[in-house]
């Protein structure tokens, strides 16, 4: 803008208007508009396929065993230091004897459920853990299962992660035919006619 | 004797609505503020929060009521009641229907325009009497600022005034017997004037984006940031006490007060009606701008909206006296 303010009244007048219903067009398309506010404890929010929630244990599917070997990679891995495994021994797989995770210091970053190699540790689509006592948040190997089967599981598991992040397997023969797919209609005529 | 016991039972009913209507009101403010910023508001207490305002009441009550140390005690207790009574004095003069009203004097818009402006008196002993920087601070800000627009305030008011040939109310609401003669839609005239009467409206009752004297980011809460539980309370019931009347005036004098379709007996109904109208045009100006500095508040009274008022009020003036050809709409 050229004109400067105070230099011409009209103008002045004819910005403050502008102005005015700039303004006021703000808050009525916003008192028009759905509220964008969920009841929460009565209606829940739609939670992302990769939401990291509360942290859970698992059971086999078929065979209902603990998945947990009690092989302490998530132990190792985890930043804060909140997971505490003891292994036992057994004769054809071991298990953890002692599973411990203080949720409280948790930071939610996956890293345990990304090295798992049993999909034994997920996440859950649920994050109300909310209580008065900071012990009850000190989970052991008991409430983590619980939680397992009390809310809905994330997607995310160790091995779904990990196939993630590994390198295309057959490079040559995976690669090759979805490149000329889409080279076909592309600016060189010749590649689609092999 | 029976006039007397008349006045008083009619002040007793119109006092006791005007505190049951100021105490929804808030609650109605803060659903529409809620919708506007894409919210909810109060939901909890009662079906969609409407007992909202009682609870909130009943928190006042219970709350402590606490005395600084170094105020000046008897200015600082009795500025809630100077404040309040005003606020709730102005009510007396509105006719809701013809005839039904606690007194419709002869002057009832300049009762009205002078007691509404003595609230004044009352914030500045709350001020003062608070012994606090800020409270001070706010208070001479607000003293500024009313007496700036009240001028403003007074002749937009009068241009319905002179339009209708009365000082008395319900000769100024007989005057617009349908929507056709609203002074809202007296050509160019009533706009401007409606359009003067809001904005002074907004700085007389201290509201966004003239409320600088409770600017929470300079003053904290104003000249009522000592106050607590029930005094605090008096306070907010005269502020939204006079807002509410603020309204009323401006529906009688430009939206045909309990003019409107059906029945005799709706008119009061259409006059809250009206009046909400106005109470949600002041909340929507109020959530949608941002506050202005002292200077520029002073500088809009002064060299803006006093000229406009007064030159608008001769034209209408003009237009009033005009022999036989005054433009019928």
């Amino acid at each position: 803008m050229s004109r400067r303010l105070g230099e011409s009244f009209w103008g002045d007048l004819g910005d403050l208007l502008g102005a005015v219903r700039r303004a006021m067009g703000v808050t009525l398309v916003n008192f028009i508009r759905k509220p964008v506010t969920l009841h929460y404890p009565e209606v829940k929010r739609v939670y992302p396929d990769r939401f990291r929630g509360v942290l859970a244990l698992t059971y086999d599917k078929e065979t209902g065993e603990e998945n947990c070997i009690g092989c302490r990679l998530c132990e190792y891995i985890c930043p804060p230091q909140v997971i505490k495994v003891e292994m036992l021994k057994a004769e054809k797989r071991n298990f953890a004897k002692v599973f411990t995770l203080e949720l409280y210091a948790c930071e939610f970053c996956e890293l345990c459920v990304q090295v798992c190699p049993t999909d034994a540790i997920i996440m859950m689509k649920s994050f109300d853990m909310s209580t008065s006592d900071r012990r009850e948040l000190l989970l052991d190997k008991d409430r983590l299962h619980q939680i397992g089967l009390q809310f809905e599981p994330s997607w995310a598991t160790g091995n779904l992660l990990r196939d993630m992040q590994t390198p295309p397997k057959a490079p040559k023969a995976a690669a090759a035919e979805p490149a000329a797919k889409a080279a076909g209609p592309g600016p060189k005529p010749g590649g689609a006619a092999e | 004797m029976l006039s007397a016991i008349y006045f008083f039972t009619v002040g007793f009913i119109v006092l006791n609505a005007i505190i049951g209507m100021v105490t929804y009101v808030t609650l109605l403010e803060r659903k529409f503020a809620a919708r506007m910023q894409s919210r909810i508001g109060p939901y909890r207490v009662g079906p969609h929060g409407l007992l909202q305002p009682i609870a909130d009441a009943l928190k006042l009550m219970m709350k402590e009521d606490i005395v600084p140390r170094l105020a000046d005690r008897h200015v600082y207790n009795l500025a809630p009641i100077v404040f309040l009574v005003p606020c709730m004095l102005i009510f007396a003069t509105l006719p809701f229907a013809p005839g039904l009203g606690v007194a419709d004097l002869n002057i009832g818009i300049l009762f009205f325009l002078a007691v509404s402006a003595m609230e004044i008196v009352g914030l500045f002993m709350g001020g003062w009497g608070s012994n606090n920087k800020y409270a001070l601070l706010s208070v001479m800000r607000a003293v500024n600022q009313i007496i700036s627009y009240d001028l403003p305030f007074i002749f937009a008011a009068m241009v319905p005034v002179l339009l209708a040939g009365s000082l008395k109310l319900s000769d100024i609401a007989a005057a617009q017997p349908d929507v056709l003669h609203w002074f809202i839609f007296y050509p160019v005239i009533g706009q401007l004037a409606f359009i003067a009467y809001i904005v002074a409206m907004l700085a007389a009752e201290n509201r966004v984006p003239f409320d600088i004297l409770e600017a929470e980011s300079e003053l904290i809460a104003g000249f009522r940031v000592e106050y607590s539980g029930m005094k605090f309370a008096l306070i907010q019931l005269g502020e939204y006490a006079h807002v509410i009347a603020t309204s009323f005036l401006g529906a009688l004098l430009f939206l045909g007060a309990w003019g409107g379709p059906g029945p005799a007996w709706l008119g009061p109904l259409w006059f809250l009606l009206k009046a909400m109208c106005v109470f949600l045009l002041v909340t929507w100006i109020r959530w949608s701008f941002v506050r202005i500095r002292v200077d520029q508040i002073l500088a809009i009274s002064w060299k803006l909206l006093l000229p406009a008022t007064l030159i608008l009020l001769m034209a209408t003036a003009v237009v009033a006296a005009w022999p036989r050809g005054a433009p019928v709409v």
